[in-house]
This record gives structure tokens, sequence and C-alpha cells, in this order.
């Protein structure tokens, strides 16, 4: 019984030795490029997965929050602010907009939450644009010091944290009163689970980490429109990614991630707009008929296997 | 000073009954399927391509097209709800709301992408020759195209209203509505009230698409936009009543108006919000409630 | 405190309104400590609107609800479960995709007294042994039969630590062996000391049960007293039961 039991620690401890190692053994753009784009995905497929598939709540706003932290960390970095402090006051700028978002619109049964996510991601995404018109390029200083290892190095951060948040979602007194809470709130509450409180506390801890991963990416872009971080197509790449894993899974982002680079790499010898026109065919196509993804299906070839 | 205001109001106004428009297509589909197609105001967008499609081909007059646009959109509509949206009929009402508003998220992105493909991203628009022309009324000034599109607007939903109320097939929509087990008893063929229904909501949201075609540029983009505005008129103007859905869009469009003049056209937006997040604090238990 | 031995739960003056519809009008009574209190009537006379009013699952219009004296009136239902006011529902409700185990698991963990994760798993199975589902603890809730999910229903319940237990016909839809099954394992959880309201359509079982009874009609209380005394006034037959089949079983 001991030994498998410590086999998964294990293979996580020598997984994250390996990870961090990647940057020391190459220096080639791509495979760092690659490495680091995975794991943002990760971090932003498992911040969502945090509310939307722990809590069963469907947040179609999460760009919003991700967009913010990138958009307040990159203007504090480039005003001369540490980079840690930048990072923290995205971080903490999602998570307050969370919670100011979260508190009416978690209240409500039905649609609610979604939409009102989702009108609250196209208003600031609006905003940002209308206040921040020009383009956010990177100055020659900056730019003659950009490497990418300390860019992939704040991924794996990122993606770490959202992982370990995940695990503790699934295994904690918490993680327990947020599934009663996502299966049924009357009986959650009749057991004594404050359903609000949960959700909420979930949403902006889902939101901090959006924050946390757009602080991320922020820095590591050299030049894009601040508008562009606030884009739907970042919330849509949370949930197929979530979805191509397995929705509320501790390691479904992480499979859905890797599968969802791997599928745009092949896809993009075509326009861009190709590959979303397949990923929102294929998007429908989980929801519909394999809505565990790529988890469920793994584990249903295990249990066939044995 | 007070014209500038009387104006405004004006514009408020014509571009609120579009709003209204394209608000009772996804009140009706919400009513009766109890499905949240987020993707409506793609439907809207597609709408808008067929008025501009009919046009620069045979310079088909945008008001005529609303004939086409509408059947047009009939069709799609009934097609999306036999593919897609049909497979959640069976689920539980609250799983049948997440899947629809996720499938539909998922579609407005299909749908946007084939509109980029179709048409590119650019902006289009329809030029009658009559574009241009406007009614004086005493310095106040009223675009006669905007008006007429108002006023087919009410028009439509005048006969939607009389459609619901006086005919069979309303009256099983209706009745599906308000207690959709007791229409299965009645005999009312659930399967086919909601692929009309669906159809209609659709062909609804291309009518409307048809109409803003006249005033507004239309571009693969605008989706998201006419679905907020609907979705933020139906949280206003509450579930079912299609002339309560209207006179909702109305006051969006004059209180966007009179705010984009107050506070810069820039933050026009951000007052539908508010009014938005104000209504769900307000009234927690939900203006979509059906008592 | 100690005249509060006999009003471990009250009820004072609830009232309850949807819509248009009176469900509840002033309804008063309290429950003794170790007490079994009956809620009967006839379907829609507000029964089930009073547990949930009591458990917080709805706000009351117009009176008070006290627990121990303290008025938790304005508490959500959580609070109250944390307070000691555990309840089961009509219709049940598992945790669908959850396990038999982990359904309970969850009271346990945020029920009236903290345990830590050993404790409060090693006390789940527990519970689902006394309501015989020791077996099924791993199997997910939604592949239990009804009985069983019924059990798995007052094991949360339990799970929860309460003071007083709201029951909503946990009898109903049961087969006789299945009731006198479900009698006696009431009769072991008041053994260890926790108060009973029920809401119970079936009167025998309400008669060998109940220490006492409170009648309700239309929304209002009728009548209070022991079994014996109060389902034979002839107010209570004719509101009640107004049939001779059902007289039969009354007087049975």
């Amino acid at each position: 019984m001991t030994v498998p039991r410590l086999v998964p620690p294990a293979l996580i401890a020598c997984g994250v030795v390996v990870l961090g190692a990647v940057p020391l053994f190459t220096s080639s753009r791509s495979l760092l490029t690659w490495g680091f784009l995975i794991l943002l995905y990760i971090a932003l497929a498992q911040s969502w997965n945090l509310l939307g598939g722990f809590g069963g709540q469907v947040n179609l706003g999460h760009a919003a929050f991700f967009g913010l932290g990138a958009l307040v960390t990159r203007m504090l970095w480039l005003k001369g602010v540490p980079l840690v402090l930048a990072l923290l006051a995205g971080t903490a700028g999602a998570s307050l907009a969370g919670l100011i978002v979260g508190a009416p619109s978690l209240r409500l049964h039905g649609p609610y939450f979604a939409i009102g996510t989702l009108a609250v991601a196209e208003i600031l995404r609006i905003t940002a644009g209308n206040v921040f018109p020009e383009v956010s390029t990177l100055p020659a200083r900056a730019l003659a010091g950009y490497h990418l290892a300390p860019r992939y190095y704040l991924a794996l951060g990122a993606a770490l944290l959202t992982m370990l948040a995940a695990w503790r979602f699934g295994r904690s007194r918490f993680g327990y009163g947020l599934a009663a809470v996502r299966e049924d709130e009357a009986v959650a509450e009749a057991s004594g689970v404050h359903a609000f409180r949960h959700k909420l506390l979930a949403f902006v801890v889902s939101s901090a980490l959006a924050g946390l991963t757009g602080g991320v990416f922020g820095f590591y872009h050299v030049s894009f429109y601040p508008q562009f971080a606030f884009s739907p197509l970042w919330t849509f790449d949370a949930l197929l990614i979530t979805f191509l894993g397995g929705v509320g899974a501790l390691w479904g982002p992480p499979l859905g991630a890797a599968f969802f680079l791997m599928l745009r790499e092949a896809l993009a010898f075509r326009l861009l707009e190709v590959h979303v026109l397949i990923f929102g065919i294929l998007f429908i196509i989980i929801v519909l008929a394999f809505p565990g993804g790529l988890v469920e299906g793994w584990r249903t070839l295990a249990r066939r296997g044995y | 000073m007070t014209s500038i205001h009387v104006q405004n109001a004006v514009f408020g106004l014509l571009i609120g009954g579009l709003y209204g428009l394209g608000a009772v297509g996804l009140s009706l589909v919400f009513g009766v399927l109890t499905m949240l197609n987020v993707a409506h105001g793609e439907l809207i967008m597609l709408g808008g391509y067929v008025s501009i499609w009919l046009f620069t081909l045979w310079r088909l007059d945008p008001f005529v097209s609303v004939l086409v646009a509408g059947p047009a959109l009939f069709i799609v509509g009934a097609g999306l709800f036999w593919v897609l949206f049909r497979r959640l009929i069976h689920f539980t009402e609250e799983h049948k709301i997440k899947n629809s508003i996720l499938i539909g998220f998922g579609l407005a992105l299909v749908l946007q992408t084939l509109a980029i493909l179709a048409w590119e991203a650019d902006e289009r628009a329809v030029t009658p020759s009559y574009a241009g022309e406007v009614l004086a009324l005493g310095g106040v000034v009223v675009p006669l195209s905007r008006l007429a599109a108002l006023v087919l607007a009410f028009v439509v939903l005048g006969g939607l209203h009389l459609f619901l109320t006086h005919t069979r097939q309303g009256t099983a929509i209706r009745a599906t509505a308000e207690d959709e087990q007791g229409a299965a008893l009645a005999g009312i063929p659930i399967g086919r009230v909601y692929l009309i229904a669906f159809g209609l909501g659709s062909a609804l949201a291309g009518v409307a698409g048809a109409l803003v075609s006249v005033s507004e540029a239309i571009s693969p983009a605008i989706g998201l936009h006419w679905t907020l505005k609907a979705l933020i008129v139906i949280v206003l103007g509450g579930m079912g009543n299609i002339f309560g859905t209207f006179v909702a869009g109305v006051f969006l469009g004059v209180v966007e108006s009179m705010s984009g003049f107050l506070f810069g056209n820039a933050y026009r937006e951000v007052v539908g919000l508010a009014i938005f997040l104000i209504v769900l604090s307000a009234r927690p238990q939900g203006l979509f409630a059906r008592s | 405190m100690s005249g509060d031995r006999q009003r471990l739960l009250a009820a004072e003056g609830l009232t309850k309104t949807f819509g248009g519809l009176r469900a509840v009008i002033d309804v008063s009574f309290t429950v003794a400590e170790g007490e079994i209190l009956g809620l009967v009537g006839p379907n829609g006379s507000g029964k089930t609107t009073v547990l949930n009013l009591i458990a917080g699952a709805l706000r009351t219009d117009a009176g008070r609800v006290r627990l121990a004296g303290r008025d938790i009136t304005r508490l959500p239902p959580s609070t109250r479960t944390r307070l000691g006011i555990a309840r089961t529902f009509q219709l049940v409700r598992p945790l669908r995709n959850l396990s038999a185990a982990d359904n309970v698991l969850v009271a346990r963990l945020y029920g009236r007294e903290r345990a830590d994760f050993s404790a409060a798993r090693s006390d789940s199975l527990r519970l689902l042994d006394l309501v015989g589902l020791r077996g099924k603890a791993q199997m997910l809730a939604t592949r239990l039969t009804l009985t069983e999910r019924k059990r798995l229903e007052i094991a949360r319940a339990l799970a929860t630590q309460p003071i007083v237990l709201l029951l909503d016909e946990p009898l109903s839809g049961l087969n006789p062996t299945e009731v006198d099954t479900a009698l006696s394992l009431l009769r072991t959880i008041r053994k260890v000391g926790i108060t009973l309201v029920i809401v119970e359509h079936n009167v025998r079982a309400v008669r060998a049960l109940c220490d006492r009874v409170v009648v309700l009609n239309s929304g209002r209380r009728v009548v209070e007293g022991t079994p014996g005394e109060a389902l034979s006034r002839p107010e209570v037959i004719e509101v009640y039961l107004g049939t001779r089949s059902a007289r039969a079983g009354f007087d049975a």
C-alpha cells in the first residue's frame, strides 16, 4: 500500500524538477516559448476550473480578470515598480474585481452569474480599448534585457500555484463544501455549508489566479493592445482546455492544455480563423457528447483495462 | 441646450427600439425552452449580412430584405435547434440553462469565424438612396430610415403578439412556456413547439439584424454586443412580456444616448452595465424568474 | 434556563405568503427537549412550509423561531444547521455525484461540532452503518435506490450532530417492512437524545411514534395534544380526514 501511495507525489516532484531544469539545459527559443505557453494555458484554464469545475459556476468573463492582471502588472512594471509588486498589484486588482462582480451575481440562480460575468468582461474590454487605445510596446531598455527564462519560471510558478489551489479544492474541508454547493445548494446549506460564502471565495481565488496569470502574460508579451488581454478568446480558451481535459478534475487543465497547444500547432498552417472554427465545433461536441473530457476517457479506459 | 437633450433622446429611442426587437427573440426562446442562447447576437449579425448581401447583389431595399432575413434565420434557428439544442431537452432545468449557455458560447465563436471567412472582418453597411434623408421637427432631426426601422420593429412585435394570442401555434407556445408538462398532457406536441419557438426567436433576430443594417455597420464581431444588449434588456424588462421588453429596450437606448452625451461616448456602454448590475442586486429573486 | 427544556424549539406566530396564497398563518408551538413532535394535516395545510421556516430554507414574513431561547429567525439555513437544527427533504436530494460516504462527510465536517478529517471519516462510516448503508459507502449517490437515498438523507442529517432533527415525510414510499425498520431507527435516534419534529402522513406511524402532534389545516394550527386525544377530536377528523376509509385508518 505504501509504495503506490508514494509514487504520485514522487512523480510530481520529479516533474516539477524537470520542468524547472528545462531553461538550464536549453536556450532554444521555440522550446522555451512552447513551455511558457503550455504553463500559461494550464494556469489560465485551472484558474477557471477552480470556480467553473469545482464550484459549478460558469464564468463567461474570465478574460476580464486575466486582462486586469495583465494591464495593471504591465503598466506598473513599465513605470518602474518592481516586478513582484506589480504582479501582486495585478493579482489584487483582479481579486477585488471578482469580489465586486461576484457579490451581487452569485446570490442569483439560473443564468445570471454567466450573463453577469459575460457583460462585465465585455464592458471592461471596451473600456480598456477606450482608455488605452495605444499599443503597449516594451521600451528599448527592456527589450535589450529581454530573456525568456524568467518568463518561463513565472509561468511555471503560476501553473504550480493554480495546480496547488485545485489540489486543495479537491481535498480540503472547503473543497468538500464547494462540491456540495455545486451539487445542490439547498442540501449544502442543510449540511451546514454557507453556499454563498463558498462560491464567493472560490470566485475570488479564481479571479486572483487569473489576474496573476494575466500579469505573467503582461510581462511576457513584447507588444500588444491592452484590449487584446480582455478578448473573450481568453475565456473561450480556458473553457475549451478545461472541457477538453475534464471539468472539475485536477489533471483536466494540464491534459487539455497539452492537447490544445498540439492541435493548434498542427492547424497553424492555415489561417487563424480556421483553428478557431475547429475549436468552436470541438467545444460544442465535448459539451454535448463527452462531458467528462480526456480525464474521464482515460479513467474509462483504465477501468476496462484492469 | 434642451434641444440637444431631445435630440439625444430621439436617437436613443430609435436605437432602443432595435434593442427591444433584438431581445424579444432571446426572451421567447428562454421562456419556452429554458435555454439561453448566448449566440443570439450572432444570429442578428447573420440577419444583417442577409440584408447587405441582397443589397450588394440586387440593390434590394433593406426593408424588403426583412422578408428574406426572417425566414432565412428561421431555418437557421430550427436547424441549430435540431442539431444542437434538442439534445438538452431532457436535462434538469439547471443543466439545461448551463449547457445551453456553454453551447451558445461555442456557437457564437463558430458563427463569428464563419462570417469572417465568408465576408472578411471589415465593417459593411447598406447605402440606399434615401439614407441621408431626415425629418426636421423644430431643431430636432429624425433620420427617416431609422424612424421607419423603429416603426417596422413595432409592427413586427405587434404581429408577434397577435400570433401568440390568436393562433393555435401561438397558443401552444404560450401554454408550453406556462406549464410544459400540462401542455404535453393536453396533447400539444412539445418537440414541435420547441422547434418553432427556437426558429421564431431566431427569425426575430434575423429581422432585427436586417433593420440594424439600415442604420448601423455590420461586421462579424458585432454579435456579442447585441447579445449583451438583449440580456440587459431582458433583465430590465422581465420575461415573457413582449411590450415590456420593447419598453425596456427603448429605455436602455435613451439612457445610453443621454449618458453618452454626459460622460462621453467611451462610457455609454458602462452605464448599461451599471443598470444591469443594479437591477441584479435590487431584485435578487431575479427578473427571469417565472412565478 | 431550566424552562428552556420545555421550549427547546419554539415557533412563534409564523406566517408565510406565496404571491397571494397564505400558506402558513400565525402558527405557534413549542417542542420540548427529547420529544417527538408530529406535524400533521391534509395536503397543502402548510406542514412542509413550517418545516422550511424552522430550517431557514424560507424566510418567515412574521413571527419568530427560537432555539433554546435564542432568536434564529434571521439566520441562514447553514448557520441554523451549525447551531443544531438538521433536516431531511421530502423529495430526497442526495449530492448526486458524490459517494454516499462523502455525502455524510460534508455534513460531519460542517455540522455543529467540528471534527478533523480522520474523525469525520470514521464517524461518517459509523452513521452509514447505523442506517444500513455501510456496504454502499463508496457508491455514487445517484446509483442508490430510493429507500437507500432516504436512509442516506437521515445519515447526512445525523452527521451534523443535531439537537433537533426535522424530518419531512421520512416514511413515504416505504413498504411495511421498511416502515418498521425506519420506526426503530427513529426511536434509536431519540434515545441518543435528539429531539424530533416529523411531518408525516402515515397516521399509524404517527400514533406509534409521536409524543405530541400539532394539526394544521389551511395554514393554521387547529389542535395540539397527544396523538390519542388530538387525532380523535371531531374537528380534526372533519378537516383532516372526512372520508370513511381514512377514518378507519385513524381508529386503528
